[in-house]
């Protein structure tokens, strides 16, 4: 439905590009985790999507039509549910869902079965005469996430939906946005939490510096991952085990990333052959979050 | 969608007890005060002023001329013995002090060449006082002096009613238009004042909107950046609208069951006060959406737009009448909007002003709305980029 190729962006007077020849797709009834560290250019992409800033080099189309013309014919196609509570606090809910249907062009008796929908969507029925302000961290992404829905889009954007909610609340979020997916939207979904794009995503972007470091499946991109064997680091000598690929101190365990063609078997011999008894291991393959790392070099959450 | 955006404007603004305050209750406060605390400055207080005289010359002619000061000023106070200190603390207004000698220099046909006559005031008396209680003091004493050398002449002496008082006879010209008092002064200025007061709120919620990316989510919803700007537009100069109804009804029906004058508007030309309040509204409402696009953060909104509001209301006549000012003062006044918009209505309600009157004022107002709409539009496709 979604698809990016090449774009760039420079912002007027930057020393640096924000996106350099960023590719990628997002399909109808599948989810995309769109992943990035701070200033890896994920916010330039959404403000792309949600028409605020122009293509400057590159194409966005959907379904092959410019995203420019596609939103000029209607731009409710495309919602993006902001990081902030894109709302008005001091409005009740109900008022707030109306006002942004009347800006989604809905009215009348479609507007009001809208507003109805995403209510029960979110479960806010109960807080529809409700201050916004008065709301909690969760209701209040409930609300956002109601917002979005107003206009039945059929590309969603949700920029770090559960941000501060509590697991009760991100669960149902989450569960929300998959069926909405299942229901025949293309979702875009960025997070901090690799264990949500786990959960959610069909299909994983990872970007730094404005461009692509890897595009997949998620599962191809978890089995492409190199395996691991963990063993208590007490008495482990670590040049042994640096002869079958990286190694990595962490904390009470020592962890080997294998080098191609190794196996966890010929660890664990070489070990007991100089003599250390292994009485525990742990043979695995990276997570998303270790992936992630391993490509950029640090955390999710460092500036 | 623009009622519905509309509505969401007026919901805000009803639910912001201090936007609310600041726009209807602070205007509405300071036309009471302060036209009750100058209720008197077109009608000077002289008979009130409580005062003494040292008579230290009890020839006649200085009797006469503490009888005459007494007829115009009300009785005197009894000297006290330490009327120099209750001078100082402002219990005695002033103290004239009739020296030796007056009597005969009174009686004399020639000029004074020295002061025979004292006058020691309160240090905090008003300067206009102060010089109104001196000319008096010499007018009467030039008054006596000329009885005396008519006396001396053959001719017939003047008639006691007769005096050089009757010679000016001095009006406020208004033409048809209202007497003129504090209410009729303090009505126009605080609404002014109060109409430019849109700028905290309408900036407050801009902000609000563009850094939560409410904003962002009603342009990415295909709203029009035209529309978004007429929907905070039009709900603002329905809140002018409103403010000058209410600022005006209070000084027609509240000031005088307070005890201070009724706002006249009997003689006014309504088409002109019309066309003066929505210039005034125009110029108002485009300041704050040139200030709503441009700050930044609410700690700016909140603090740029009323600091603002009080420097133009200061500069421009508001808080003291700008024919007051100095001369440097009175052209640094012509430049501000609240000026204008404050002389459009002293035209209309002091001066009984139709609308060719208050064209001087109202095309500025218009230029200025004009200028700041123009230059809120260029920000505000700048700030939703």
């Amino acid at each position: 439905m979604l698809a990016i190729d090449d774009l760039g962006y420079r912002y007027p007077g930057a020393s640096q590009t924000a996106l350099a020849g960023v590719t990628l797709r997002a399909l109808r009834g599948s989810v995309l985790g769109l992943l990035g560290p701070n200033g890896a250019g994920k916010t330039t992409l959404i403000s792309h999507l949600a028409g605020l800033i122009p293509v400057q080099r590159g194409a966005i189309t959907v379904d092959g039509v410019p995203l420019a013309n596609a939103r000029r014919a209607n731009p409710a196609r495309i919602a993006v549910a902001p990081q902030e509570y894109a709302f008005y606090p001091m409005l009740t809910v109900a008022e707030n869902l109306a006002c942004f249907a009347a800006a989604a062009r809905l009215h009348g008796g479609r507007k009001r079965e809208r507003i109805e929908a995403c209510l029960a969507v979110a479960q806010l029925e109960r807080f529809a005469g409700t201050r916004a302000e008065r709301l909690s961290g969760g209701l209040k992404r409930r609300l956002n996430l109601a917002i979005a829905l107003l206009p039945e889009p059929e590309l969603l954007l949700f920029d770090e939906p559960t941000v501060g909610v509590d697991p009760q609340s991100r669960a149902f979020i989450l569960e929300a946005i998959r069926s909405l997916a299942r229901q025949g939207a293309a979702v875009i979904y960025t997070s901090h939490y690799m264990e949500e794009i786990e959960a959610i995503a069909d299909h994983v972007v990872i970007i730094d510096h404005g461009r692509v470091l890897r595009d997949g499946l998620l599962k191809t991109l978890l089995s492409d991952g190199p395996l691991t064997v963990s063993v208590p680091a007490d008495g482990v000598d670590v040049g042994i085990l640096s002869r079958f690929g990286a190694v990595e101190n962490k904390s009470t365990k020592l962890q080997v990333r294998l080098a191609d063609g190794q196996s966890p078997v010929t660890v664990l011999a070489a070990l007991e052959s100089a003599g250390v008894p292994v009485h525990q291991a742990e043979v695995g393959r990276d997570n998303l979050e270790q992936l992630f790392m391993a490509l950029t070099r640090r955390s999710l959450r460092d500036e | 969608m623009l009622a519905a955006l509309i509505k969401k404007e007026l919901l805000a603004l009803t639910r912001d007890v201090h936007g609310m305050a600041a726009l209807f209750l602070m205007p509405v406060i300071f036309i009471i005060v302060m036209s009750l605390a100058l209720k008197d400055v077109y009608h000077p207080p002289k008979r009130t002023l409580p005062y003494a005289i040292d008579a230290r010359d009890s020839g006649k002619a200085a009797r006469s001329l503490a009888d005459a000061w007494a007829r115009d000023h009300g009785p005197a106070q009894p000297l006290p013995t330490d009327w120099s200190d209750q001078l100082q603390a402002g219990q005695l207004k002033y103290v004239l002090v009739l020296e030796p000698g007056l009597s005969e220099e009174l009686e004399l046909p020639a000029f004074p060449t020295q002061a025979r006559m004292r006058l020691w005031t309160d240090p905090g008396l008003d300067g206009n006082q102060f010089n109104t209680l001196r000319s008096e003091a010499a007018g009467l004493a030039g008054e006596l002096k000329a009885r005396s050398a008519l006396a001396q002449t053959d001719g017939a002496p003047p008639p006691t009613d007769a005096s050089m008082q009757a010679i000016v006879l001095a009006e406020r010209h208004a033409g048809s238009g209202p007497r003129p008092t504090a209410v009729q002064q303090n009505v126009p200025a605080w609404l002014v004042f109060g109409m430019f007061f849109v700028v905290a709120s309408l900036a407050g919620l801009f902000v609000q909107e563009r850094s939560t990316g409410t904003l962002a989510r009603l342009h990415s919803l295909g709203v029009p950046r035209a529309l978004l700007l007429t929907s905070k537009a039009l709900p603002y100069l329905g809140v002018n609208a409103v403010q000058a109804m209410l600022m005006l009804a209070v000084g027609v029906w509240v000031m005088p069951r307070i005890g201070g004058d009724a706002l006249s508007l009997h003689g006014i030309h309504w088409g002109a006060l019309a066309v003066a309040i929505s210039a005034v509204s125009l110029a108002a409402v485009g300041l704050a959406l040139v200030l709503a696009c441009a700050v930044r953060s609410h700690a700016q909104a909140s603090a740029v737009g009323p600091i603002l509001n009080v420097l133009m209301a200061a500069v421009g006549g508001i808080m003291v009448p700008a024919f007051v000012m100095p001369a440097f003062m009175q052209r640094l006044a012509a430049w501000s909007p609240m000026n204008w918009g404050l002389e459009a209505l002293l035209t209309v309600l002091l001066r009984g002003g139709d609308i060719s009157a208050t064209w001087p004022h109202v095309s500025k107002l218009a230029a200025f709305a004009a200028l700041t709409w123009l230059l809120a539009i260029v920000l505000f496709r700048k700030s939703t980029r």
